[in-house]
């Protein structure tokens, strides 16, 4: 296959008119659901009233279920929390650096994207809220003028999570919701139901495609994304400082802020493809979501999985090269020690698989790139796992070492968190616009002026 | 067919630039030489300075050359033979290191017998930092870069008259081998001429760091070609508004993240306060270098921060090429920072001397007589290249 | 048809952003300023057609967030270094490096959702459904896939002739008179309305009651008032005698537990001497603990008036012969060990402070039998106000 390098390559395949277009992504919403939403739906639901149950079951006897014991204190929830938050870093990466950046090609993917990140940050969100047991306590972490006189530690890395992750998923519901407007505008425009409408036209907020709204509309959007792209480095960055700022090793390393955003980049994008695969064939979106859209995207995979590689090897070699002896241990043992099966899967899923990416062939064909992804995600998931878990399992003292193991309570709200996220993805599919309409009709073939009207370049 | 519509004629630099390049670096050279009569430890620990400022620059070019084919970026095609002529450094370092290897014994502590046979740590290490490996991978690393070069721009050249786009193909997939191969070998770069300096200290971020000012550097030497050459009209009307814009914006962005890596380092070793790490940035903080430390924020982070915020300032030539300059200054600064310190006399704080400012003004001879040289050979504009129409017709 | 109405203004729509943008062009340069252009996603090189200034948007993000950057500084340094000092891990108390994140992420948060919420509420002045241009034809065709241009009629150039004509003579798809909407109203006391208002106040003061009362006191949300561990005089299944508070080992000695040599004798041979002066705070703390513990039977004055009104029979005035040649260790011993009806009281005062008390006795024994050297030495000692 020849590529004419002097073409951009289309951004909507297929040539489709602004009007078709916006008949293919109001589709969904137009019609009654069917019985694959309704099955899906289910399947999701189950798992969420799982996680719910098992939550439940959790709150009324106490966090005594769960795995987590001396000396591993840190185990599923925070592997879980950091696990979502990663998943939800595509989201703003795609809205936001790859709107600095120009690339086209993100408006077909970038609101769904941006829909995954809130769904995966609320997920997220769950877990240190619930690690305590009593989540009903955790107004205490906003720094108010209490009772007791006293303020919350500032100079914590669980407190700048806090921050971290608020701030996230406001500015990231801001971003999301700006983008919606136009969208709302243009569904209150087309609907015939009443009801409808009303919701439309208060969400839309009235908005009447001004191009006086728009030049503002614009520039907002671009301040946004230029402050969400330092935003999403600094959340992943913050959450690698709940471990790197302690002393110990495996977690104290200083290249765990770039090498978390990467990972978190990495899982993202593995995620975001993975839903991507199913929606563009459930809702006929392949003209939208075009296969060249999932190449760009398996090439990022490629590319931050080779960052986690290079972090992986980096911590190894400079282990050794510290010549500090419980560095030294940590590393022999996570790759051989009684956790090694867990960082062999994240060694081959994260760095080994994704190296397929380097054939075009597999990049492009659904089905490789859908098992590459899951495993992408899996290894994500364990990367975590491993992290958390042979560091404080095998810590200084040898006569405090122990073997943790997850129960079933851990096991089911795991599930649980998959179960709320899938089950949002999928009432998100049925009730709004899954790509944006006002952007995906800017790129659209014809979509803009011949001539650069009235702009001259010197 | 590929579909060219403006005339390009080949115009030669003006001869002046080859004359004062020449004039800087045989005064500088010549003023290097007696430093080295002078004081020869701290004139080697200089020469380390601009031979990393230089590998900066070429590397960096290199990279960005890699990058654009590998991201399909069109904006910087018409541009894209200067950063070429940067990466041209590359194979002049396998003469400029020689000099690092003969005066070994004054740079690495670890190259001394007697003090190996003293520290335990050291012992471990010998396996890695011994001379006979060091050289070796020293010299592998910059045969990979200087073949790399060479093939990537014989490329490219090649297309100005063949207009091959086959050509575009294969260095696209040249630049992802590049890609992975640039990353370990500055990574080991920066370790061996940078970390090792202080045989004992290591950080995993250090990598990155190097990396994130070389890009910079690369950037900044980049920016300043390009305006300088707008300004003498070899570029007008090609390159417009917008394209002084994206690299501004580009500056910008590798100019936060070297402060977000910068910052990353620092606080996870302030913050966990293990001996091992933080006497690093103690000896950083004794004497006169608590200046160098607080004008790094300054100088590499605060100042170009709020010079590039807006947008007007990012198409402005005069202010980019200022802060262009600016920026090469503060990466010479953090080189300085990162390299002088390790120097036994200078511990305890900086003291000044006339031998730290001869080695850049022959590094800027050299950077200068060498670009001259390759624009004399070669288009300053890739005309064949498919993308170049592409590029030129880019609009924010 | 549309006489009573007043117009807004008129519209017309075209085909593609090419015609747009050079009728954009033609409008403004026809000098009209009310005017504005509708499109379904912004077109590029609008606001240089209708020349349009740049935005002021940035300079709302950049003052926000420079004061989201102060706020949170000082903030952190007035908890953390001024209200309530902590030392955190040997660091500062205004530990800046510790500071970065939280004012980063401040700084990031108050920008960005003050620029949005400017842009909504002050730059565009929305929402605002009701405005003339909602539910007319134009604004459905402009939503979806046309172009279109308006010129208000407040516009000072507006005429409807010459606008109509210009429209016209661009070859617009169409072209439109908008007019304000009819004027609604909605009386404030419907009835519905009332009931309305009563069952939101109803559902949120029950909902509240129920939930701060009620909801917040059931398990799991006990507060830590039910716990699991043993309290004292309560049973346990884990020992066998089923009981849960655990008598001591054999031998098992107190803290600060002293041995008492002369324990259950009557008339021991010898006895402890004092080892406590006299000094003022030792007869305040035996005067004390004496009127708690001795005075209910012996009297405030240890004459052996009992208060307890005759339940015991009284105890002989310690201001005998006899009970003044006790040695202070006699009286110890007798406080300690108990003597005839009167219990020990070992357990319930302290040592020290039964040595306090014997000090206590001894001068109120004193004080009742004073001799003329005692009144000539306490003259002496007090001067002459202390005469009464």
């Amino acid at each position: 296959m020849n590529i004419d390098y002097s073409q951009q390559a289309p951004v909507v395949a297929g040539r489709l008119t602004l009007a078709q277009i916006e008949e293919l992504v109001a589709k969904p919403m137009d019609t009654k659901p069917n019985k694959k939403f309704f099955i899906a739906l289910s399947i999701s639901g189950s798992l969420l009233i799982i996680g719910a149950v098992f939550l439940a079951f959790s709150f009324y006897y106490g966090t005594g279920l769960w795995g987590n014991n001396q000396p591993v204190g840190w185990a599923f929830p925070i592997v879980n929390f950091v696990f979502w938050v990663g998943i939800g870093h595509a989201g703003t990466l795609i809205s936001a650096i790859l709107f600095l950046l120009r690339q086209k090609w993100r408006t077909g993917i970038a609101r769904f994207a941006e829909a995954m990140t809130i769904f995966a940050v609320m997920c997220a969100g769950i877990f240190p809220v619930i690690h305590t047991g009593r989540p009903w306590l955790a107004g205490y972490l906003m720094p108010y003028p209490n009772q007791h006189g006293l303020w919350v530690n500032f100079t914590s890395p669980l407190v700048w999570d806090v921050f971290a992750v608020s701030t996230y998923f406001t500015v990231s519901f801001v971003f999301w919701y700006v983008g919606l407007i136009p969208d709302f505008a243009t569904m209150r425009d087309r609907t015939s139901s009443k009801i409808k409408k009303t919701i439309y036209s208060v969400f839309s907020l009235g908005w009447r495609h001004s191009n006086r709204h728009w030049t503002h509309y614009e520039k907002a959007y671009m301040l946004l994304a230029g402050f969400a792209t330092p935003l999403v480095l600094s959340v992943h960055t913050i959450v690698s400082f709940d471990f790197a700022v302690s002393i110990l090793p495996g977690w104290h390393t200083t290249i765990f802020p770039p090498y978390f955003v990467a990972g978190a980049i990495f899982s993202g994008f593995a995620m975001v493809v993975t839903v991507l695969v199913f929606v563009r064939k459930i809702f006929d979106l392949e003209h939208i979501i075009t296969i060249d859209h999932l190449e760009k995207m398996n090439k990022i995979i490629l590319a931050t999985g080779m960052m986690v590689g290079y972090a992986y090897a980096m911590e190894f070699f400079i282990a050794w090269y510290s010549g500090v002896p419980s560095e030294q241990f940590v590393f022999i043992n996570r790759a051989f020690g009684p956790y090694a099966w867990a960082y062999w899967i994240m060694v081959s899923c994260n760095v080994i698989f994704p190296q397929l990416f380097w054939f075009k062939k597999i990049r492009r064909t659904v089905p490789f790139m859908m098992v590459i992804v899951i495993l992408v995600n899996v290894g994500m998931w364990f990367e975590r796992f491993v992290i958390t878990i042979t560091s404080t399992s095998r810590d200084f003292l040898p006569s405090s070492w122990g073997y943790y193991k997850p129960t079933i309570f851990d096991i089911g709200i795991l599930l649980g968190s998959f179960g709320l996220f899938f089950t949002l993805v999928i009432l998100f599919t049925k009730s709004l616009p899954v790509v944006s309409i006002s952007e995906i009709k800017a790129v659209a073939d014809g979509a803009q002026p011949t001539i650069h009207g009235g702009e001259h370049h010197a | 067919m590929l579909q060219i519509d403006f005339q390009y004629q080949k115009k030669d630099l003006p001869a002046g630039l080859s004359k004062k390049g020449l004039i800087l670096f045989v005064v500088g050279t010549a003023l290097s030489l007696l430093a080295f009569y002078v004081d020869q430890e701290r004139a080697i620990f200089n020469y380390l300075v601009t031979y990393m400022m230089i590998v900066s620059i070429g590397l960096g070019s290199l990279f960005i050359v890699a990058l654009e084919y590998i991201a399909g970026a069109d904006w910087s095609t018409p541009f894209r033979r200067i950063p070429e002529f940067f990466a041209g450094l590359l194979p002049v370092l396998l003469i400029l290191v020689i000099p690092l290897f003969i005066f070994n014994h004054d740079l690495f502590q670890w190259a001394h017998k007697e003090a190996v046979a003293e520290d335990k740590i050291l012992q471990g290490k010998a396996p890695y930092l011994n001379l006979t490996f060091f050289i070796v991978r020293t010299f592998v690393f910059i045969g990979l870069w200087s073949l790399f070069y060479s093939v990537m721009t014989r490329n490219s050249r090649k297309q100005d008259e063949s207009k091959d786009q086959s050509l575009t193909k294969k260095n696209i997939r040249l630049a992802a081998v590049f890609i992975p191969v640039f990353a370990l070998s500055l990574t080991f770069t920066a370790i061996d001429f940078m970390m090792s300096l202080a045989p004992n200290w290591f950080s995993t971020i250090f990598g990155v760091y190097y990396f994130a000012g070389t890009v910079v550097a690369a950037l900044a030497a980049i920016t300043i070609a390009v305006i300088l050459l707008k300004e003498k009209g070899y570029f007008s009307p090609w390159i417009t508004d917008d394209h002084l814009f994206s690299l501004g914006a580009l500056l910008f962005a590798f100019i936060n993240f070297w402060a977000y890596i910068a910052f990353s380092q620092f606080l996870l070793i302030w913050y966990a306060d293990l001996p091992e790490e933080t006497f690093w940035f103690l000896t950083r903080w004794n004497g006169g270098w608590v200046l160098f430390s607080l004008l790094l924020i300054i100088v590499h982070f605060a100042v170009p921060y709020f010079a590039l915020l807006t947008q007007p300032s990012k198409k402005n030539p005069k202010i980019l090429k200022f802060i262009a300059i600016w920026l090469l200054f503060a990466h010479l600064i953090d080189l300085f920072w990162l390299i002088m310190p390790n120097m036994q006399s200078m511990k305890n704080g900086y003291v000044f001397s006339w031998i730290d400012l001869v080695f850049p003004i022959a590094g800027l001879g050299l950077v200068m007589l060498l670009f001259n040289m390759l624009a004399k050979k070669f288009n300053l504009i890739p005309i064949g290249d498919p993308k170049l129409k592409r590029g030129i017709d880019f609009h924010l | 048809m549309h006489n009573n109405k007043k117009l807004y203004c008129i519209a017309a729509t075209f085909k593609t952003p090419d015609e747009i943008i050079s009728a954009a062009k033609k409008v403004s340069d026809s000098g009209y300023t009310q005017f504005d252009v509708n499109t379904p996603y912004p077109v590029h090189g609008m606001d240089n057609a209708m020349k349009i200034k740049p935005s002021k948007l940035g300079f709302v993000t950049l003052v926000m967030g420079l004061s989201g950057a102060a706020l949170a500084l000082l903030f952190m340094y007035w908890t953390m270094s001024v209200d309530y000092r902590i030392v955190i891990g040997g660091k500062p108390f205004f530990a800046l490096p510790a500071f970065i994140p939280v004012t980063f992420e401040v700084t990031v948060l108050l920008a960005t959702v003050s620029t949005v919420i400017a842009m909504i509420a002050l730059f565009f002045r929305l929402p605002d459904n009701k405005h003339p241009l909602h539910d007319t034809a134009y604004m459905k065709s402009v939503s979806a896939d046309k172009f279109g241009v308006v010129i208000e009629a407040e516009d000072t150039k507006f005429n409807e002739k010459s606008v109509t004509d210009l429209f016209q003579s661009l070859h617009p798809l169409n072209v439109e008179m908008i007019y304000y909407p009819e004027e609604e109203s909605y009386p404030i006391f419907q009835p519905k309305f009332i009931m309305f208002l009563i069952a939101v106040a109803v559902v949120v003061s029950g909902g509240t009651y129920f939930t701060l009362n009620k909801l917040l006191y059931i398990t799991p949300f006990n507060w830590m008032m039910q716990q699991d561990k043993l309290t004292p005089q309560k049973g346990s299944e884990i020992f066998a005698d089923g009981r849960g508070m655990r008598t001591p080992v054999e031998g098992t000695v107190a803290r600060g537990f002293i041995p008492y040599p002369y324990k259950g004798q009557t008339n021991p041979v010898e006895v402890l001497s004092n080892p406590f002066l006299p000094t003022k705070e030792n007869i305040e703390l035996g005067k004390a603990k004496f009127f708690t513990y001795c005075s209910p039977c012996h009297g405030y004055f240890a004459d052996g008036d009992s208060r307890l009104r005759g339940q015991f029979p009284n105890p002989p005035t310690l201001h005998s012969k006899r009970a003044r040649d006790f040695s202070d260790g006699m009286i110890y011993h007798i406080i300690t060990n108990g003597q005839n009806v009167m219990p020990s009281y070992a357990s319930q005062i302290s040592r020290e402070e039964r040595w306090a008390i014997v000090n206590y006795v001894r001068v109120l024994q004193r004080a009742k039998n004073a001799s003329n050297v005692d009144l000539i030495e306490m003259k002496k000692e007090t001067g002459s106000n202390v005469t009464n």
